[in-house]
């Protein structure tokens, strides 16, 4: 996992491997993959798609097993927009963090999404799969709140 | 693992490697050790739990391989066991899909395994290095044959889609090739007595003699077509018998194509602790070892079990469950003790009171992303064109790395594959995608590395761990701020109940890590039990 499946990046490195072009430019070719070295580019829309959709499901609806995946459709919770980007920005229980710095970082890399991509990929769920909420979460919106920190007080 | 040239996203272990490579291994090793990677088993041979009390229980939540693991030890000992599993089999991530097979992932979509008699693939574990003695025992004691898993395969290829014309290089050239130009810039700078502030004259020698043997370097210490080289990278045309038989040498590749491609990272696959070889797998599949342990334990084992609750006050264990057969129904298991090994991913949406520490630590560990996808093509193509038994194929792909089978070679009729192996923001997009779709992606960009796919290819399963029912998740993923805080809590005994399995270990993902985990914490259990009793 490794192995099966197999800790924890050093970022730093990740960072510097990234500016000395290692990234795969192979899936470039490839509309169907982010190129995540670019993803600046990438909007909420295609964010939730690519990313989000594994667990949370095409239209929003969860899923449930031994455990479930919250749904998103029709949400109440996403009234709250502060929730739903803590929620992107440090991650619940098993949904890893997307804005990880870069001590935090684990063995299998996640997103690092900007502030504008939080606000963007959070504005999208609170305007589809049937919620309708109007406020628009800007970055700097997302930029207020707590993002995850070595030695933070759990 | 993302391994092989130019990956997008870079796993732990191409981290280290880089990190070996440059920095040295000291600093690898350090790296290694901050990651709980270096850890060797703790397991120290078979458990002893004497002296159980009369008629003392204990419920285990979870049939894999850490729940059954101690769900035997507690039964031999002379506790009463019942053992609570969600899936309708035994084993959890230990598992093989086989032909005609079904799964059902998250979302509901059904994949029907359609591979002839006797193939599979291990969606999860599926390697057992010579060092996990705790799993290897258990393989020897319930009878589980084993046989080679071959990690690293000379013949098997370093695959960039940016480099060579995206044509793939066999590993052996590669490995002989920067082996051998190092040696020979390193041989160069010697002779110039650039280490003379560094490295005695007479250990220059020394020095000089190892790197001609190490780089297969010629008497000049000049790395070049020819015999030497040729043992090493193979031969243009290999030496035979008959009239036909001389040899031709073949062409080194430089070393700035080499460094400039960034195959040089595929190199040290096998050369991680956990990686070396021998590695193992059980015979018809990794499944063969949860199948085992649930033959084993037989009755005691209650499948189509959803735990929903789990209640402990002074006088024991009361966890509420659904039988999945009958949707909505709700039973009431009840205890003394309880270990449960429910992965974290679903155990922190159950409701539980256990302290505030344990429960933190259970909200703390989020799960990593991986697929596999499995493919069954027409014939052993790898075999009978491209002369691959067994071993890794790694590429800068979104694949990852195709497996080919380390059994059955030469089998007529049709072969698996394991066509992807993916990590990280890869897996996540994997993921996303519905299962036909990531088995087309999986034959599409597997057909640049063998062209053979695209008439070859017959059917295909893909197993995207964040999408399972049963784990959510393919492993929980730690780090160093993470252990800090919240290891300890996990691991210690709240009340009444322990947790086990992969995610209490610092062997993350690896099944040693389950059943060492789940082995520590009947231990710490049964004392606590019997020093109980005694007071009483």
């Amino acid at each position: 996992m490794r192995a099966l499946f197999g800790g924890l990046t050093l970022r730093r490195l990740v960072i510097a491997l990234l500016v000395a072009g290692i990234v795969a430019a192979a899936q470039a070719d490839d509309p169907s993959f982010a190129v995540m070295a670019t993803l600046s580019n990438v909007s909420g829309e295609d964010i939730y798609n690519r990313i989000c959709q594994g667990c949370h499901m095409a239209h929003g609806e969860g899923a449930i097993g031994a455990g479930r995946y919250p749904k998103l459709a029709d949400d109440s919770t996403l009234a709250s927009w502060r929730y739903a980007a803590l929620t992107v920005l440090q991650g619940r229980n098993n949904m890893p963090a997307f804005s990880a710095p870069p001590q935090l970082e684990w063995d299998s890399p996640t997103l690092h999404l900007s502030d504008a991509q939080v606000a963007d990929v959070v504005n999208y769920v609170r305007s589809h799969f049937g919620n309708n909420y109007k406020e628009r979460v800007t970055a700097d919106d997302v930029a207020k709140l707590p993002h995850p920190a070595v030695g933070a007080a759990p | 693992m993302q391994n092989g040239a130019g990956c997008g996203s870079l796993s732990r272990r191409q981290l280290l490697r880089m990190i070996g490579v440059t920095a040295g291994n000291a600093a690898m090793y350090q790296a290694m050790s901050s990651l709980g990677f270096a850890e060797d088993s703790p397991y120290r041979g078979p458990i002893d739990l004497q002296g159980a009390p009369r008629n003392t229980s204990v419920l285990i939540l979870g049939a894999g391989l850490a729940g059954m693991t101690a769900a035997y030890e507690l039964r031999n000992a002379g506790y009463r066991v019942q053992v609570l599993e969600f899936n309708a089999r035994p084993g959890g991530r230990n598992w093989s899909l086989r032909g005609g097979d079904t799964y059902t992932e998250l979302g509901g979509l059904t994949q029907h395994c359609q591979f002839d008699q006797d193939l599979y693939i291990n969606p999860g574990p599926w390697r057992i290095p010579y060092h996990h003695r705790g799993i290897l025992n258990y393989c020897k004691r319930l009878g589980v044959p084993l046989e080679a898993f071959v990690q690293i395969n000379y013949n098997a290829y370093l695959h960039s889609s940016r480099a060579f014309g995206g044509k793939p290089q066999r590993y052996r050239e590669i490995k002989a090739d920067y082996q051998g130009q190092v040696a020979e810039l390193l041989a160069k700078t010697t002779r110039q007595q650039a280490l003379d502030a560094s490295v005695s004259r007479e250990d220059q020698e020394k020095l000089l003699a190892s790197l001609r043997d190490w780089g297969a370097l010629d008497k000049t210490y000049a790395y070049v077509p020819g015999d030497a080289s040729s043992d090493r990278r193979g031969y243009k045309k290999a030496p035979g018998g008959g009239m036909s038989a001389r040899p031709i040498p073949s062409e080194p590749i430089g070393l700035s194509d080499l460094l400039d491609s960034k195959l040089w990272q595929g190199i040290y696959s096998g050369d991680t602790f956990d990686l070396q070889t021998p590695l193992f797998q059980p015979v018809g599949g990794m499944g063969r070892i949860g199948d085992a342990l649930g033959r084993e334990l037989g009755p005691l084992i209650r499948y189509h079990a959803r735990v929903t609750d789990i209640h402990q006050d002074a006088r024991g264990i009361s966890v509420q469950y659904e039988d999945m057969l009958s949707p909505g129904s709700q039973l009431t298991a009840s205890s003394d003790w309880c270990l449960c090994t429910i992965p974290l991913s679903i155990l922190a949406q159950i409701p539980m009171n256990v302290g505030p520490a344990m429960a933190a630590a259970i909200a703390a560990v989020p799960y990593a992303s991986a697929v596999k996808v499995g493919l069954q093509f027409k014939r052993r193509f790898w075999e009978e064109d491209d002369d691959i038994y067994g071993g890794i194929t790694y590429t800068d792909l979104p694949i990852t790395n195709i497996g080919y089978p380390s059994s059955g070679y030469h089998s007529a009729g049709k072969g698996v594959l394991l066509g992807a192996y993916i990590y990280g923001v890869d897996a996540m997009e994997f993921t996303a995608m519905a299962p036909p779709e990531r088995v087309q992606k999986a034959v599409d960009y597997g057909s640049q590395i063998h062209p053979q796919y695209r008439e070859e290819f017959d059917n295909g399963v893909a197993v995207a761990w964040h999408r399972s029912p049963f784990a959510m998740g393919c492993y929980g993923m730690w780090n160093s701020d993470t252990r800090a805080r919240h290891y300890d809590d996990l691991c210690q005994i709240d009340q009444r109940i322990a947790l086990a399995g992969e995610h209490a270990s610092y062997l993350p993902g690896w099944q040693e890590g389950a059943i060492t985990s789940a082995l520590d914490a009947i231990e710490r259990l049964h004392r606590r039990i019997v020093a109980q009793a005694g007071k009483a």
